[in-house]
């Protein structure tokens, strides 16, 4: 064992080193651990990407939406570093959402879940909330262990730490900015312990570009509108449902890339696929287009529930005086 | 000489033998000592150094006993009672204590009495005595009255009726002294005596446990002090195991050969006894703590500040026991608290409260209670959490029923927001948070939410919480304070929260 490993290091050491030379990313040249045998099932091809059926045992952690899990080749790996990255701090709700969800998908069997993070982070984006993962995410509140460190090298050094307990259900670090201490090396060392131990460690990093890591699959998280609560008479106008999200696969093993729009269904506890019928528009607007559908108020209005057509823009008038009465305060 | 400003006039607090010699003495002006003598040297008295430099010589004495207590602003008492023969007895423990604190630079006075009262007098009127027990009225009889530890008014008042020594007092009746000085002289004349009580108060608590090595030669490297942290431990261990006690509060002393003392102290978050786990938890302290080992240390103790019943538990037959991984996840938390401080690593415990910033309370890692009855420690009396806590299963049950959607984070601070509504009541229909403005698509509320009447003050207003999706699908938790009902007071928008 001991010897394979060596080599597997020493192959790694000299494709890093052809990559350096040919100059491409060395992000693809994660080792894929070996397969296991395939089995006697039928492999089903989608887009000239093959879905194995029946690997959920095998390492890999379907997240219940199909295509995603395809693009994925058959899920995300269930040990190993996988990184979530949000583009902005105050999407940090949809980010750490989508994480909460893949926690949930994880912790079946009982252990804790450990989520460190820096104080700035939760300075900027509000700490955990027990209450509220409970009643989204169904993670009770025994099981979770909270970490907050002052300073980024020791939210490492923690992470580092606990990546390989096996005691612990599932880790996440959850961090901000660029980090310079995570580089290639800091990665690997956690993707490894991770795979040692045998279950996920997810990076959340916030407000930050993409650099070279050693995690498999790394996915934009933005946020997404949410569908509409159902009750019983079908769903209800102008109310806010379960949590959407908006997914991009930036880098994973099977190399395929898309857009994926999921919503997380805390009665079964697996993500699905936003389908067409679902009553909000499916694409979210972009930043700059969300000016021109500020000016366009109507538009927005009538999938609104009609809400705000009737205001015109414009605060009531008898509302005004309280409405400049703190700014001329200030 | 030091000078000390008294009744506004710097006058001599301290002076040394040079000085002396010159016909100066303590209490005179500085103005007249400076005119008899021009060439003197004076510095300001700097009580709060004076007070540090005490301080750390009581540290430094800590190696002869653990009880060691300051008296008033220029000496220490220690209690020595079973230490003596640690060092060869009383005389031979005075030489060196006297030689070390010489060698240091101190010119200090010690003797040793069986009571505090006549230690303190023999320090102060003789040199180097060892009082035996019963000696000591003998030995007090020829001193002055301020050897009782007695004011200067009081020894006036004494001297004037004539009662000039201690013998005197000893032979005078008691119940008129008492009548017309109170009852101070004989108090301290029992104390000295032996007759009645003194209590000590040390510095330090006094641990539980406590082992030691002084070394022949000083240690300098952190990995030679880890060596010698798993030595004490193991030393330590039998006494825990004959006690059936783990420890829960392990310090470390180390001694430095110029009479510096550096201390640091783990917690463990369940009683241990394990050599190894205690010289694991003390190699993450030593770690992130700079000591500075100087010329090296010549004497290390392990202290066991806070002990506890140690439990043994058996794992299941089948091997995958859960107590082994609590175990382990007891031991990661440790050493995170070891290194990053006791508040690093904490679990929610909810609380009964529907204000969501009171709803949770993060507890300590070491503090909370084991996540199920079973496989933990036994807590013991009144330490089962704090005050207003809830087991965390059952309060988890409430919430459930509850049915209110919760944010997944919460703002330490409500940030304010400028908002606007369409009706005063109602949900805002855009909002500026951070210098950036969101118009809210959809919005559901208000939940509201009554301040705490029971201990809330009275300026607590009622909160109305929306959940609100921007335009680009984020959602928060926006909550107005106050409502339009009349009254001066402006309602206000808060963001407290991000939704999932």
């Amino acid at each position: 064992m001991a010897t394979i490993a060596t080599a597997r290091e020493t192959l790694f050491a000299l494709r890093r080193q052809i990559a350096r030379i040919q100059g491409t990313a060395a992000e693809r040249l994660e080792v894929v651990p070996a397969d296991p045998p395939p089995e006697e099932g039928t492999v089903l091809r989608e887009g000239g990407v093959a879905l194995r059926q029946g690997l959920h045992a095998a390492g890999l952690l379907a997240t219940g939406a199909d295509a995603f899990d395809t693009a994925l080749g058959g899920g995300l790996p269930r040990a190993a570093l996988t990184e979530i990255h949000g583009a902005e701090m105050r999407n940090a709700g949809a980010v750490a959402g989508f994480a909460l969800g893949l926690a949930a998908l994880t912790l079946s069997d009982g252990l804790p879940f450990l989520w460190i993070a820096t104080a700035d982070t939760h300075r900027e984006a509000g700490t955990p909330h027990a209450p509220g993962l409970w009643f989204r995410f169904g993670i009770a509140p025994e099981r979770m262990l909270f970490c907050e460190t002052a300073r980024l090298d020791d939210a490492l050094w923690v992470a580092d730490e606990a990546a390989r307990l096996s005691c612990v259900g599932l880790v996440i670090l959850e961090l901000r900015g660029t980090a310079r201490r995570l580089d290639l090396t800091a990665t690997r060392r956690l993707h490894f312990r991770a795979r040692d131990a045998g279950r996920p460690v997810l990076l959340i990093r916030h407000s930050t570009l993409a650099e070279a890591t050693a995690a498999p699959v790394r996915l934009l998280v933005s946020p997404a509108a949410a569908g509409l609560r159902s009750t019983v008479s079908g769903p209800l106008v102008g109310s806010i449902g379960p949590p959407a999200f908006c997914v991009d696969l930036d880098k994973s093993r099977t190399g395929a890339s898309g857009r994926f729009e999921l919503e997380w269904n805390a009665h079964d506890r697996t993500f699905r696929h936003r389908r067409p019928e679902d009553p909000v528009a499916l694409v979210p607007l972009s930043p700059d287009r969300e000016r021109l559908a500020a000016s366009a108020r109507p538009d927005l209005a009538s999938h609104a529930g009609g809400r705000a057509a009737a205001a015109g823009g414009q605060p009531a008038r008898e509302e005004r005086p309280a409405d400049r009465r703190p700014r001329r305060a200030g | 000489m030091v000078s000390r400003r008294e009744r506004s006039a710097q006058r001599i607090a301290a002076l040394d033998e040079q000085a002396e010699a010159l016909g100066l003495k303590r209490g005179m002006g500085i103005a007249d000592a400076r005119a008899m003598h021009p060439s003197l040297e004076v510095v300001e008295a700097d009580p709060a150094a004076e007070e540090r430099l005490l301080d750390g010589l009581a540290d430094w004495c800590d190696r002869y006993t653990p009880l060691v207590a300051l008296d008033g602003s220029d000496g220490l008492h220690l209690d020595v009672t079973g230490c003596a023969h640690l060092f060869g007895g009383e005389r031979a423990m005075l030489d060196d204590l006297l030689k070390r604190l010489r060698e240091q630079g101190f010119s200090a006075r010690a003797a040793i009495a069986s009571t505090a009262g006549a230690a303190w007098a023999a320090a102060r009127f003789a040199r180097g005595v060892i009082l035996e027990a019963g000696a000591e009225a003998a030995f007090l009889r020829d001193l002055p009255l301020p050897a009782l530890r007695l004011d200067s008014s009081v020894c006036a008042g004494l001297e004037s009726v004539g009662l000039r020594t201690v013998g005197a007092i000893l032979e005078a009746p008691r119940a008129p002294l008492a009548r017309r000085f109170g009852r101070l002289p004989l108090t301290r004349l029992d104390q000295a005596l032996g007759h009645a009580e003194e209590a000590l108060s040390p510095r330090l608590p006094v641990a539980t446990l406590s082992v030691e090595r002084a070394l022949a030669e000083p240690v300098q490297r952190m990995e030679d002090i880890e060596e010698l942290v798993l030595m004490l431990a193991t030393t330590a261990r039998a006494s825990l195991e004959a006690r059936g006690e783990g420890a829960k509060a392990i310090e470390l002393a180390l001694f430095r050969v110029d009479g510096a003392v550096s201390r640091v102290g783990v917690g463990a978050s369940r009683p241990m006894r394990d050599p190894r786990l205690i010289q694991r938890l003390f190699r993450e302290r030593l770690a992130v703590t700079t000591i500075d080992a100087g010329f090296g240390f010549d004497l290390v103790r392990l202290n066991m500040r806070e002990s506890a019943r140690f439990e043994a538990r058996q794992g299941d037959l089948t091997g995958n026991g859960r107590a082994a991984d609590e175990e382990d996840l007891a031991l990661f938390a440790d050493r995170i608290c070891a290194r990053l401080g006791r508040a690093a690593i904490s679990r929610p415990m909810l609380r009964e409260s529907h204000l969501p910033e009171r709803a949770v309370s993060l507890v300590p890692f070491a503090d909370a209670p084991p996540p199920d009855g079973r496989g933990g420690p036994v807590p013991r009396k009144g330490t089962t959490g704090l005050p207003g806590l809830v087991p965390a299963a059952s309060a988890a049950q409430a919430s459930r029923t509850d049915g209110r959607e919760q944010p997944i984070r919460l703002l330490r601070r409500p940030e304010p927001v400028e908002a606007s509504a369409e009706v005063p009541d109602g949900p805002p229909f855009s909002f500026r948070w951070r210098r950036t403005l969101y118009r809210v698509a959809r919005a559901e509320g208000p939940e509201r939410i009554a301040p705490e009447w029971w201990h809330a003050s009275p300026e607590a207003r009622t909160r109305d919480y929306f959940r609100v999706e921007d335009t680009a699908g984020r959602r928060f938790w926006l909550c107005r304070e106050g409502l339009y009902d009349g009254t001066p007071a402006v309602p206000r928008w808060f963001m407290h929260g991000l939704f999932a």
